[in-house]
C-alpha cells in the first residue's frame, strides 16, 4: 500500500508539473495584463513600467524559469492586481470554498444514496417516478435562476434568511441549498441505475426468490456492489466544487475560489490563476487517489 | 406509429422486432411521451432555422418584452416577445439546432473519447493506465473557464470551438467511470472464463465489458446534456461563449437574466426547454435500460399482460 | 404568474422593512458592484476604488463641483495662483492632520506626486500628466510651487485627481491608506467588507455618518434587494430593470457616453458618405425607454453636457434610412465597396443591455445596405480592438464603447479619441490635431470656444464617429437616508454628503 501511494505521488507530481507548464504558457497566450490593470488611456510608458515591475517584459522562457525557481522556494509570486502574495489570496478563498464544498457534498451524498436506492427498490413505482422527475428538474434548472428566485422569495419576500454574504450560519443556508440541487440530481440517478443493475444480479434474485426475510441485509450488500460508479461520479462532482461554484459565489457574494478564479482569468492575473489551479489540483489528485483506494476496499478483487 | 412500423414490410422479422419495441414503449407512457418530445426537438433542429429563421431575427424595439399567452400578434408570440421584440416561440424553435449541435456534439465526443481511454486504461498494463489516469487528473484540474478563454483567443469563437471546450472538460468523468467498471468486470467469473477460453480482447470488451458499462455511461450522458447546455449558458454570460447572432437555449437563458424580475418569460421558456429535453432524454434512457436488459424486460412485458 | 406575486410581495416588503434600523443609528452600509483589489490612494481615480476612498480617506488639493455649478473648489489647497511661465503656486490649508497624527505640509504634496510618477509602482493617475513634466518647489510648510513643462493651463483642475499621502508613505502599494479625509479605514477583509470610521480630529466639518461598511455583490437584483430587505442603505449602480421602487430609486445622468468608434483606415469606412450613412441609419430614439433607460439623452459630443465647451448648437444626426441608402449608392457609384464586411464589436457587460444594443445596431445598419455583423467580446479582447495598435489585416471594424468623463474638461477625452496620435482614435486630420493642441494650451473662454469648434468639426464636417447616448445611472437609497445620487456618484461617493432624515 505504502509503495503504491509512493508511486502514485511521484506520478501525480509529474502531472502537476505538466499542468503548471500547460497553464503557464496557455494563459500567457490570452493577452496583456497591463492593458487591463491600467486605464484605457494609460501611456505606453506606464504599460511598459507595469510589465517591467512584474517581469512580464522578459522572454517567455526566462519568465518561466524564474517562476519555477521561485516556486522551488514555495513562492507563488505576487498577484498582479492585488499587490499581495498570490498564494495568500488563494488560501483565503479556499478557507471559504472548502467548508462549503464539504458540507454540501456530505448532504448530497447522504440524500442521494438514500433516495436513489429507495427509488431503485421498486422501479417504475410512484416514489421512483417522483424522485427521478424532481431531481432531474433540479439538475437541469439554470442555477442563477434558482439562486435569484430563492433570494427574492426567502430573503426579500419572506424575510427568513439574509440575502447574501457570510457571517452567520444562516448566511450559508441558501448557497448550500442552491449548490445542492445539481449534484444531487446527477448522483441520485447514478445510484438508482447502479442499484437497478446490482439488484438484478443472479444472487440477489435467488435470495429474493427464496424469500429471504432479511431484505435489508441484501440491500446493504447490493449497495456496496453498486457503489463503484457512484463514488466515481461523486469524485467528479467534488472536483467541480473544489474548482468553486462561480455562479453561486458571485450571486451570494461568497468569497470563494470560484469567484476568485473567474475574476483572475478575466483580468489575466496569471500568478493567482496558477496558484489557484495548483492548489485545486493537489486537492483533486489526493481525492482521486482516495477514490482509487476506495475501489479496492469496496471490491477486494480490484488490485492494481 | 403505424406508419413507422409499415416502412419496412419486406422484412417480417425486423418488423416484428420493431413492433414489439414500440409496444414496449407504449407500455411506459412517460417514456412514450419522452420519445415524442425528442422527435419534436430533433424536427425543430432540422427544419426550424430554414422555416422560421427570418421571423426569429426580425426585431421590433418598441414591441419588446410583450407578455406571453397573447394571441393578437400571431402564434409566434404565444410565448411572448424577447427584449428586442422578436417572437420567443420562433426563437426557441430556431435555437434548437445550435443547442442540440453543441450539447450532442460535446457529450458524444466526451463519451466516445472518455470511454475509449477508460477501456484502454482499465484493460492495458499498469504504465499506460497510470499515464492515462494522470492525464485525466490534469484535465479535471484545468478550469473550463480558462480553457474557454484560451480557445477563444487562439482559435476564435465559434460553435465547433465551443464543442471542443465543453467536450474536453467532460472527458474525465466518462474516462474514470469506464475504467472503474472495467476493473470490476474484468474480475468477474464469466469474463475470466472467456479469457481462459481464448476470447480476443476486442470480443471480451464488446460482449462482456461494454454491456455492463454502458448503462451508467448513458445515465451520466443524458444528465450531461443539461450540464453542457447550462455551462454554455454561463460561458456566454461571461462573454467567452456563444454570442449573438448565434442563438442557443443556454444563450437565451443568460440573456434573460437581467429581466428575471420584469419579464420572467425571457429566461423561463428556454430554461423549460432545457429541463424538458433533459427529462425526456433521461426517462427514455431509463426505459431503454430496462427494455434492452433481458433480466429486466419482464417489467415492461409483465405489465403488458395486465394492461391488455 | 407566481413571479409576479413574488415581486408584488418584494415591493411591499421593501416599503415596510425600511425603518427596521434604529433612527439614531448613524452607521450605514453601502453595497457596491465590484470588490476592491487595492485601497491605494494613488489609484483613487479608478472608479471602484474612488467610490470608497476618494475624499473619504484621501483628499485632493482641489475639488471639482459636479453637483452644483461652483466649478473648481478649494479642498486641501485654500487658494492657487498662476505665477506665469507655467508655474502655479498653491497655498495649503493650515492645521490639517493625517489620520496617523502627522501634520500636512508641502513636502507631503511633493512626495504624493513623486509616488505617482515613480517607476517603483504603477499609479494610474500618472496618465493625466502624460506629456507634462512637473517640478515641485517647496516654498514653506504651506506653500508649494508647481512648474509644468509645457505650461498646463488646467493644472489646478488636474490637482483634483491626485490624492495627498504623508511623506512617510513607502514607494509600494499600501494596504492601510493614510489620508487627511474625515474617515479612516478600520477594517479590510478581502472578499467581504471594508469598514470606514469617522475621525474625531478631522480638519473640516464633522460628517453625519459615523461608520460606513462597504459590501460587494455583483448581481444588481441582489444589491437592490439588500436595500429593500434593510441589509444595506445605499446601492449605487443598480440597473433600470431592478429599479422598480419610486420611493427609493434614483436615476441621474452618470457621465458615461456611448458611441461607435470608426476606424477610417479600412474600406468602406474611409469614405465620408459611408460614415454619414452609418449615422443616418441608426434610429437613436428607438433605444430610449426600450433597451436603454428613460432619461438617456442623445449625444452630440463624446463628453456630457456638464463639460467645458460643450456645444449647444449641435443636433444629433437625424434618422433617415432613405438618405442613408442614397449616400451608400453615391459612394458605390464612385467605386467604394460598400458591401465590404463591417464588424460591430461590443463588450459584454459594458453597460446594461449592451448585447441588445449591438444586435439592434447591426439590424439597422443592414437595413440600409451595410454588410454588418455583430461580435460580442470580453473585456481584454475588446481592448485589443479599441486601442492602438489595431490588428493587421482586419476587416472594417466599428467599436461600440462607453467613455466616462466627469472631470469637467474635454482634454481627458479629446486627445485620446480624436488626435491622430490618440490611442483610441480612428481619425487622422491635421485640423483636429491643431484644434486639440490649441485648446489644451489655452484657458477660459478661448478654451471653451476651441472645444466647441472641435466638437462641431468632428461631428458635422468629418463625421469621425457615431455618437449615440449620454447614459443614466440608477441608485437605490434606503428610506432613512437623506441623499440624492448625482453625476458624481459614478466616480466617488462622499460620505459627508449623506445625512439622516
Amino acid at each position: 500500500m505504502i509503495k503504491l501511494i509512493g508511486q502514485r505521488a511521484i506520478a501525480s507530481l509529474l502531472s502537476l508539473l505538466g499542468l503548471m507548464v500547460l497553464v503557464f504558457f496557455l494563459s500567457r497566450l490570452t493577452g496583456d495584463p497591463a492593458v487591463l490593470f491600467l486605464p484605457i488611456d494609460a501611456t505606453e510608458a506606464m504599460k511598459a513600467n507595469f510589465r517591467a515591475l512584474h517581469g512580464l517584459d522578459a522572454p517567455l522562457f526566462e519568465q518561466f524559469g524564474r517562476y519555477v525557481w521561485d516556486l522551488l522556494q514555495f513562492d507563488f509570486g505576487q498577484s498582479l492586481r492585488k499587490a499581495r502574495p498570490a498564494i495568500d489570496v488563494v488560501m483565503e478563498a479556499y478557507a471559504w470554498t472548502l467548508p462549503l464544498a464539504l458540507i454540501t457534498l456530505s448532504l448530497v451524498v447522504v440524500a442521494a444514496i438514500v433516495l436513489g436506492s429507495l427509488a431503485a427498490f421498486k422501479i417504475g413505482g410512484f416514489f421512483d417516478r417522483m424522485v427521478s422527475i424532481i431531481s432531474l428538474i433540479g439538475a437541469s434548472a439554470p442555477d442563477f435562476w434558482v439562486a435569484i428566485v430563492a433570494i427574492v422569495v426567502f430573503s426579500i419576500n419572506l424575510g427568513w434568511l439574509p440575502t447574501s454574504g457570510v457571517g452567520t450560519p444562516l448566511h450559508w443556508v441558501l448557497p448550500i441549498a442552491v449548490l445542492f440541487i445539481r449534484p444531487f440530481g446527477l448522483i441520485v440517478q447514478v445510484v438508482r441505475g447502479s442499484m437497478l443493475s446490482a439488484l438484478s444480479a443472479a444472487y440477489v434474485k435467488t435470495a429474493r426468490a427464496k424469500g429471504v426475510k432479511n431484505l435489508p441485509i441484501i440491500f446493504v450488500h447490493t449497495l456496496r456492489n453498486a457503489m463503484l460508479p457512484v463514488i466515481t461520479v461523486i469524485g467528479d462532482q467534488a472536483a467541480a466544487m473544489l474548482n468553486g461554484a462561480v455562479i453561486v459565489e458571485t450571486i451570494f457574494g461568497f468569497p470563494g475560489i470560484g469567484k476568485l478564479m473567474i475574476d483572475s482569468i478575466l483580468q489575466r492575473d496569471f500568478n493567482v490563476v496558477l496558484a489557484a489551479i495548483m492548489v485545486t489540483a493537489v486537492a483533486i489528485f489526493i481525492m482521486n487517489m482516495l477514490i482509487d483506494i476506495a475501489y479496492g476496499l469496496l471490491d477486494p478483487r480490484i488490485r492494481h | 406509429m403505424s406508419d413507422l412500423s409499415l416502412t419496412k414490410p419486406n422484412n417480417p422479422a425486423t418488423q416484428r422486432g420493431f413492433t414489439i419495441f414500440l409496444a414496449m414503449l407504449w407500455r411506459d407512457k412517460l417514456a412514450f411521451i419522452s420519445a415524442l418530445v425528442l422527435v419534436l426537438v430533433v424536427l425543430c433542429a432540422l427544419v426550424g432555422p430554414a422555416l422560421l429563421g427570418d421571423l426569429a431575427t426580425n426585431q421590433n424595439l418598441r414591441g419588446r418584452n410583450s407578455p406571453p399567452f397573447d394571441m393578437t400578434r400571431g402564434w409566434a408570440f404565444f410565448l411572448g416577445g424577447d427584449s428586442l421584440g422578436r417572437p420567443m416561440l420562433a426563437r426557441l424553435i430556431v435555437a434548437a439546432r445550435s443547442t442540440m449541435m453543441v450539447a450532442a456534439g460535446a457529450v458524444a465526443t466526451a463519451l466516445i473519447v472518455g470511454a475509449t481511454l477508460g477501456l484502454v486504461a482499465g484493460y492495458m498494463g499498469k504504465n499506460i493506465s497510470q499515464a492515462i489516469m494522470r492525464l485525466a487528473d490534469v484535465i479535471m484540474s484545468f478550469p473550463s473557464l480558462l480553457l474557454a478563454v484560451v480557445v477563444l483567443y487562439v482559435l476564435g469563437p465559434s460553435i465547433p470551438n465551443m464543442i471542443l471546450v465543453l467536450a474536453i472538460t467532460r472527458i474525465p468523468i466518462y474516462l474514470r467511470t469506464t475504467r472503474a467498471e472495467v476493473l470490476e468486470v474484468r474480475e468477474r467469473m464469466f469474463v475470466q472464463a472467456a479469457v481462459v477460453m481464448g476470447a480476443s480482447h476486442g470480443r471480451i470488451i464488446v460482449r462482456h465489458v461494454l454491456p455492463v458499462v454502458a448503462p451508467t455511461l448513458v445515465t451520466i450522458a443524458t444528465l450531461d446534456f443539461a450540464f453542457v447546455m447550462l455551462a454554455e449558458s454561463s460561458l456566454s454570460f461571461l462573454g467567452i461563449g456563444i454570442q449573438p447572432p448565434d442563438i442557443t437555449w443556454g444563450l437565451m437563458v443568460s440573456q434573460g437574466r437581467p429581466y428575471l424580475t420584469t419579464a420572467w418569460w425571457l429566461a423561463l421558456w428556454p430554461g423549460v426547454c432545457i429541463v424538458i429535453t433533459t427529462l425526456a432524454l433521461n426517462l427514455l434512457s431509463n426505459w431503454m435500460r430496462i427494455a434492452l436488459d433481458p433480466a429486466q424486460r419482464w417489467r415492461l412485458e409483465a405489465r403488458s399482460t395486465t394492461d391488455v | 404568474m407566481t413571479i409576479k406575486h413574488i415581486l408584488i410581495g418584494a415591493l411591499l416588503a421593501s416599503t415596510s422593512m425600511g425603518p427596521a434600523l434604529a433612527q439614531d443609528n448613524t452607521d450605514i452600509t453601502v453595497v457596491l458592484s465590484e470588490e476592491l483589489d487595492l485601497v491605494e490612494p494613488c489609484m483613487a481615480t479608478r472608479s471602484n476604488i474612488g467610490r470608497v476612498i476618494m475624499q473619504n480617506i484621501s483628499e485632493t488639493l482641489t475639488e471639482l463641483d459636479v453637483r452644483g455649478n461652483k466649478g473648481l473648489m478649494p479642498r486641501l489647497a485654500d487658494s492657487w495662483e498662476d505665477k506665469g511661465d507655467g508655474t502655479w503656486q498653491f497655498k495649503l490649508h493650515p492645521g490639517v492632520t493625517f489620520s496617523d497624527g502627522s501634520a500636512l505640509d508641502a513636502n507631503d504634496v511633493k512626495h504624493s506626486f513623486d509616488r505617482v510618477f515613480s517607476d517603483q509602482l504603477t499609479c494610474e493617475s500618472a496618465r493625466y500628466f502624460a506629456d507634462t513634466e512637473l517640478t515641485f518647489t517647496v516654498v514653506d510648510d504651506t506653500t508649494i510651487d508647481v512648474k509644468a513643462e509645457p505650461a498646463q493651463p488646467i493644472l489646478p483642475l488636474l490637482m483634483s485627481l491626485v490624492t495627498i499621502v504623508p511623506s512617510e508613505t513607502p514607494m509600494e502599494f499600501v494596504r492601510d491608506p493614510i489620508g487627511t479625509g474625515p474617515y479612516v479605514m478600520s477594517e479590510w477583509t478581502a472578499g467581504q467588507q471594508i469598514v470606514l470610521e469617522r475621525r474625531d480630529d478631522y480638519w473640516g466639518d464633522q460628517p453625519a455618518v459615523a461608520k460606513a461598511t462597504y459590501l460587494f455583490r455583483s448581481e444588481p437584483a441582489v444589491r437592490a434587494g439588500m436595500v429593500a430587505a434593510g441589509e444595506a442603505d445605499i446601492a449605487p449602480q443598480i440597473t433600470e430593470d431592478v429599479a422598480d421602487n419610486r420611493d427609493t430609486d434614483f436615476s441621474y445622468p452618470n457621465s458615461e457616453t456611448v458611441y461607435i468608434r470608426i476606424d477610417q483606415t479600412v474600406e468602406p469606412m474611409g469614405d465620408l458618405r459611408v460614415r454619414q450613412a452609418l449615422n443616418a441609419a441608426i434610429e437613436r430614439e428607438a433605444f430610449i425607454g426600450t433597451v436603454l433607460a428613460d432619461g438617456t439623452e442623445l449625444a452630440t459630443a463624446i463628453v456630457p453636457p456638464t463639460t467645458l465647451g460643450w456645444n449647444a448648437d449641435l443636433v444629433p444626426p437625424a434618422y433617415d434610412p432613405d438618405h442613408a441608402r442614397e449616400l451608400l449608392a453615391a459612394a458605390e457609384a464612385d467605386g467604394v465597396n460598400i458591401k465590404a464586411p463591417v464588424e460591430v464589436i461590443a463588450r459584454t457587460e459594458n453597460f446594461p443591455h449592451v448585447t441588445e444594443v449591438g444586435e439592434a445596431l447591426v439590424q439597422m445598419l443592414n437595413e440600409v445596405g451595410f454588410n454588418a455583423s455583430l461580435r460580442m467580446v470580453e473585456v481584454a479582447e475588446h481592448e485589443q480592438y479599441y486601442s492602438k495598435p489595431y490588428p493587421d489585416g482586419r476587416p472594417a471594424q466599428v467599436v461600440v464603447a462607453q467613455h466616462d468623463n466627469s472631470r469637467g474638461d474635454p482634454v481627458f477625452s479629446a486627445y485620446f479619441k480624436y488626435h491622430s496620435n490618440g490611442t483610441q482614435s480612428g481619425v487622422n486630420d491635421p485640423k483636429v490635431d491643431t484644434l486639440i493642441e490649441q485648446a489644451t494650451a489655452t484657458t477660459g473662454d478661448e478654451r471653451a470656444a476651441l472645444w466647441s469648434e472641435l466638437f462641431a468639426y468632428v461631428q458635422n464636417d468629418i463625421v469621425a464617429d457615431a455618437l449615440l447616448f449620454h447614459m443614466v445611472g440608477h441608485s437605490r437609497v434606503g428610506a432613512r437616508l437623506d441623499f440624492t445620487p448625482t453625476i458624481a456618484t459614478n466616480q466617488q461617493l462622499q460620505l459627508s454628503e449623506i445625512n439622516f432624515k
